[in-house]
């Protein structure tokens, strides 16, 4: 009777925004993100399976702008009077721009690589990770409850760049990771980026713990009464019971959470990861054409994040319950 | 010897006591109605016969064992003793079959098939083996409860509790779940029911348990107690009761 009504979730108050959730359900997206996703991996496996000898900035990048550019010094070279000139001059500077963001567009396809490696690898391991804490925040005895809560409020209280700091810098995390067996070879070319990760999935665990918390409490308590009444212990009645809803109310939060971190994977930039925005920084650095190049970027932020939700809402429906949250079906 | 036996049982939340010395017996088979006003202890009672709540004091025994002790498997215990409840509780993420197949496979260790077959029979039995592969919110009101009585029937309790199973039905839904427990009691299934179905327990019920202020005021076979109470409080009630629902069905 009750139970529908009482299960609907509310919005996670630790929710740090909804950007991009929206927009990946429409169809007119798809149109620009099939082509952009199909150079990507051209791209890849162009840059590390097909020519892997040449390193990333010596990479000619697949639409040549010599024309382009050869037709914007004509345009300044016309000589035309001045109104016109003005406006040639005008569409010059618009031909530099595209002819810029299109060099920039190997290395920031690299750069993209390692922001999605980031982006992936820790939020799965920050669910691993967030799942037990949260648990133990809303079902686990005094021994449980406060080390959960203290982690998960140090983590959220403190900024996340100085948390990589902290593991980079403060703890010299790098110098042990050096020992582990795989970095430095092709699978974890960079230490610095498994210190990102460690640090993203820690930070990630702590919100993500937050969202599922939410989640599981708004899991009616009588599903946990039944699952003991059957006899399942608590654990199992968790786990075979609770969970399964709960991670399923968690999933908007979750959007929310994924999106969240493919942005804030930039701050890996100042602790040498050279992700999507240091590679930005470097053609900056190296043009002085830091508008151009920055906004080429931000395109590929835009078009990860919307690429996120579209999977998002994707997963979403695909584990939809009736009755159960999820999309159009209630 | 009696199937269970509760044994001046009493309950406390806080300063208010609940259950307030609670004795009486019942043996295998028998279908005991239990009545009372809302309050009463009635839901008390019965979680305290499955420990979803602790007695402070006094002792209940299944099948001669004492099961309110420290050192009772409590989750033994509640695949022995089934519970049907009022707003049903079925496991909102799994289909009426599924919500059966869980304690088949997670507690009595069912491989996945066999889980599969005694699940399908057990709906077979409360007559919803076509909706085996519908969700709860897809199922009306009596369908789910009648999953709910499947669910429980399936860890073949020796004992089975219903607290108020057909108070959230709607009043043409209410005689499919009262038909399915009348046939487990005319099984032999032992029976623990708290309903205020007076039908269903003129019918069915051995004896009729009226409980008021946490103690059973009065106790007796239905005709006996309906027609005749033999407390002023019982009389009260039943003739709010009747007044309320209107007469018998
Ligand atoms: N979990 C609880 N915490 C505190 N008080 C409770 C709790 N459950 C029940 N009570 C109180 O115990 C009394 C008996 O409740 P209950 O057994 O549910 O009565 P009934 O089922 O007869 O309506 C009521 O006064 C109720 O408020
Ligand atoms: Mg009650």
């Amino acid at each position: 009777m009750s139970t529908e009504a009482a299960d609907e979730p509310g919005e996670p108050a630790t929710a740090r925004g909804s950007v991009g959730v929206e927009l990946g359900r429409r169809p007119l997206f798809y149109a620009v993100l099939g082509p952009f996703w199909a150079w990507l991996v051209v791209r890849w496996v162009h840059d590390w399976v097909l020519a892997p000898e040449l390193n990333v900035t010596a990479r000619e990048t697949f639409f040549p702008t010599a024309s382009l550019v050869a037709a914007g010094t004509t345009l300044r070279g016309a000589g035309a009077p001045a109104p016109v000139a003005g406006l040639l001059d005008w569409l010059a500077g618009g031909m530099d721009f595209v002819a810029l963001g299109v060099e920039a567009l190997p290395q920031l396809a690299a750069g993209a690589w390692a922001t999605i490696v980031l982006t992936v690898v820790s939020i799965l391991a920050g669910l691993v990770l967030a799942v037990p804490l949260s648990v133990a925040r809303v079902y686990g005895g005094r021994a449980a409850r406060y080390p959960a809560l203290a982690v998960t409020e140090l983590i959220r209280g403190t900024p996340l760049l100085a948390q990589l700091f902290v593991l980079y810098f403060g703890l010299g995390l790098t110098q042990y990771v050096r020992e582990v067996p795989g970095v430095g070879v092709a699978v974890l070319p960079d230490t610095a980026v498994v210190v990102a990760l460690i640090g993203f999935t820690i930070n990630s665990a702590a919100y993500q713990s937050e969202y599922i918390r939410s989640a599981l409490l708004s899991v009616d308590s009588g599903q946990l009464t039944a699952g003991r009444a059957i006899g399942l212990s608590k654990v199992d009645a968790i786990r075979h019971v609770v969970l399964p809803q709960g991670l399923r109310f968690a999933i908007p939060g979750w959007s929310n959470e994924l999106v969240y971190l493919i942005k804030y994977s930039s701050l890996a930039s100042f602790i040498t990861v050279r992700e999507l925005f240091f590679r930005a920084e470097e053609i900056g650095n190296a043009t002085y054409r830091f508008v151009e190049v920055y906004t080429v970027a931000a395109l590929f932020y835009i078009a990860l994040v919307i690429s996120a939700s579209a999977v998002m809402s994707y997963v979403e429906g695909r584990v939809a319950i009736p009755g159960l949250g999820g999309k159009g079906r209630r | 010897m009696s199937l269970l036996r509760f044994e001046d049982v009493r309950q406390s939340y806080g300063a208010e006591e609940v259950l307030r010395g609670i004795s009486f017996e019942m043996d295998r088979g028998d279908v005991e109605v239990v009545i009372g006003p809302s309050g009463s202890g009635k839901s008390t009672m019965l979680r305290c016969v499955n420990r979803l709540t602790e007695v402070d004091a006094g002792t209940i025994y299944l099948d001669g064992e004492a099961i309110t002790t420290p050192d009772t498997d409590v989750n033994d215990l509640r695949r022995r003793v089934g519970m049907v409840f009022q707003d049903f509780n079925l496991f909102a993420h799994r289909t009426a079959l599924g919500n059966v197949t869980l304690g088949l496979e997670e507690v009595l260790d069912y491989p996945r098939e066999e889980a599969r077959t005694e699940a399908m029979a057990q709906l077979e039995r409360v007559g919803l083996a076509d909706q085996a592969d519908s969700y709860p919110a897809e199922l009306s009101g009596g369908q789910k409860q009648r999953v709910g009585i499947a669910r429980a029937l399936a860890m073949d309790p020796e004992l089975m509790l219903f607290d108020e199973p057909t108070s959230a039905l709607d009043p043409e839904l209410i005689g499919d779940v009262l038909a399915v427990m009348r046939d487990l009691a005319e099984e032999g299934m032992t029976m623990l029911c708290v309903t205020h179905e007076m039908g269903f327990a003129r019918s069915a019920a051995s004896t009729v348990s009226f409980l008021d202020g946490g103690q059973v005021v009065e106790r007796g076979p239905p005709a006996r107690l309906f027609e005749s109470p033999a407390n002023e409080r019982t009389g009260e009630f039943l003739e709010r009761l009747t007044s309320l629902h209107g007469g018998e069905q």
